[in-house]
């Protein structure tokens, strides 16, 4: 697997929409700047609405910022579309599956995407439903799987295509908690043994604190509450932590105890 | 075939037959002529002398008018689902051809062409295209949001989008949009083909008119009502083989 080689650079970003119905112009990324290394496992947190998934967007490229710029390796995801094709793969809150595909078709659908060979395409998805413990259920349509194998197929779907950068938004919040603690861990392993740039978007402090080497508050309009590195805290100071970005959430300015 | 029918379906089928003779032997005594309610014996005459070319021949027109109907109305609802202002010129346009009656058609197509054939299949096409292109555009108006986006994020090619993601999520949709104009089209093609065609079941329906045998147009009739129900049947068997995956 090729991994990551570089950076996300945000800078200024600015992203505003204007409502069909009334005319009024809503700010919902409002002067963001933020650097994420390659490799780096970083979750976004926030409440709902604070602009995280139109982060999301914009990192895919389906959205263009309004101001300012993403880049990635000197590329923009928007505007140099295509040149991201097979370096950034998604897994969102719902699975996304197609209905009409078996788990291993799903799954060989970027492979197909990217033009990759029909065998090595048959091999490396079936090698993916294996990892992730789905090989029985190879030829099974999404409608014959529970919730949580059919996010593996997604997990399964996005590791396929060998991605630079993932993207994962709220993608275990719909699951189960048994079942969420176990992807988020298979999510963790595979983007660290693969070396992904890995951002995961969600509203979940727990989740966030599980996953991310750095978590990133969002306040309003994704204003910039906290950059915290996990590396800089000792475990025994979690709970501080916690209650730190807890306190920075809902009073959404940013808490003393988070600069160190 | 007649096995798999349900009770009831054969119960009514066999109580029509029941009070059609029962009308052909009283017609007589209620002062009609008796030509106009043949009996069932006489109706089995004529269906001894069904020619299977007429039979072929409507079957062949049918099939290829709706295919050509098939893939001008999915490239133009494709057309006009890639470009919002292409599709508020042709919507009203699509929609004026599906106001026009058969009938206007099938005198347009005689006063515009010479060719019998080209009349009948130009008669379909017109007919049928517009039904395939409003469908088509709807359901890919509705195919989700969601799935749009997951595949969007993989950078799909545009023939790609279209392959892997839009014409399998209205394939539901196409199939019924196929059954709609399958009933539409063997209608139409009877209608076509009594004006100038020299073969076909809609060519035998006026030559039975012309010799007033009531029991040749039945006949002819039931062989287009069997003819569309066993289309339809195909299509139900293709139906549940490519939709399997919703079973």
């Amino acid at each position: 697997m090729t991994a990551a080689s570089a950076p996300i650079e945000i800078a200024q970003l600015r992203k505003v929409f204007r409502q069909t119905t009334s005319g009024q112009s809503i700010t919902a990324i409002d002067h963001l700047s933020l650097r994420i290394e390659p490799g780096e496992l970083i979750a976004i947190v926030g409440k709902t609405g604070c602009g995280k998934s139109t982060l999301f967007d914009l990192l895919i490229g389906l959205e263009h910022p309004t101001a300012g710029s993403i880049t990635i390796g000197g590329k923009t995801p928007y505007d140099d579309f295509n040149a991201f094709r097979g370096k950034i793969a998604t897994i969102f809150q719902q699975d996304r599956l197609f209905p009409w595909r078996s788990a291993l078709d799903n799954v060989k659908l970027p492979l197909e995407l990217i033009g990759i060979a029909d065998d090595v395409q048959q091999e490396r998805a079936l090698t993916w439903l294996k990892r992730l413990g789905l090989e029985k259920f190879a030829n099974a349509y999404p409608r014959e799987l529970s919730g949580g194998m059919r996010q593996r197929v997604a997990i399964a779907r996005a590791f396929a295509v060998q991605p630079e950068i993932l993207l994962a938004d709220e993608s275990f919040s719909a699951l189960d908690e048994v079942t969420a603690n176990e992807l988020r861990k298979t999510f963790v392993d595979l983007a660290r043994e693969f070396k992904s740039t890995a951002i995961l978007i969600t509203h979940q402090l727990e989740e966030a604190m599980a996953v991310g080497d750095r978590i990133v508050v969002f306040g309003k309009s994704a204003t910039l509450l906290a950059d915290v590195r996990m590396s800089d805290w000792d475990r025994a100071d979690y709970p501080l932590l916690r209650e730190a970005i807890q306190n920075t959430l809902q009073a959404n300015v940013p808490d003393a105890r988070l600069r160190r | 075939m007649i096995s798999s029918l349900p009770r009831e379906t054969i119960i009514s089928i066999v109580l029509f037959a029941m009070v059609w003779q029962i009308m052909s032997y009283l017609a007589p005594s209620l002062g009609i002529p008796a030509f106009a309610i043949p009996g069932l014996g006489r109706i089995a005459e004529s269906l001894t002398k069904i020619t299977p070319l007429d039979v072929a021949v409507t079957l062949g027109r049918v099939l290829l008018s709706l295919v050509v109907s098939f893939v001008i109305g999915l490239l133009v609802a494709v057309l006009m689902y890639l470009s919002e202002s292409l599709e508020k010129y042709l919507r009203p346009m699509v929609r004026i051809l599906m106001a026009v009656p058969v009938v206007s058609w099938i005198l347009f197509a005689v006063l515009w062409f010479k060719g019998v054939e080209f009349r009948i299949v130009f008669v379909l096409v017109v007919v049928c295209a517009p039904v395939f292109t409003v469908d088509s555009l709807d359901n890919m108006r509705e195919v989700s949001r969601d799935l749009k986006q997951m595949i969007r994020s993989f950078r799909p090619t545009p023939l790609q989008f279209f392959h892997k993601l839009m014409l399998p999520a209205i394939t539901p949709g196409i199939i019924t949009s196929w059954k709609i104009t399958l009933s539409l089209a063997i209608r139409v093609v009877t209608i076509a083909e009594l004006v100038g065609a020299v073969t076909g079941i809609g060519h035998q329906l006026s030559v039975a008119q012309e010799l007033f045998s009531v029991a040749d147009v039945f006949a002819w009739t039931l062989v287009l009502v069997v003819l569309l129900f066993f289309l339809e049947a195909l299509l139900v068997r293709l139906e549940t083989h490519v939709l399997r995956w919703r079973a």
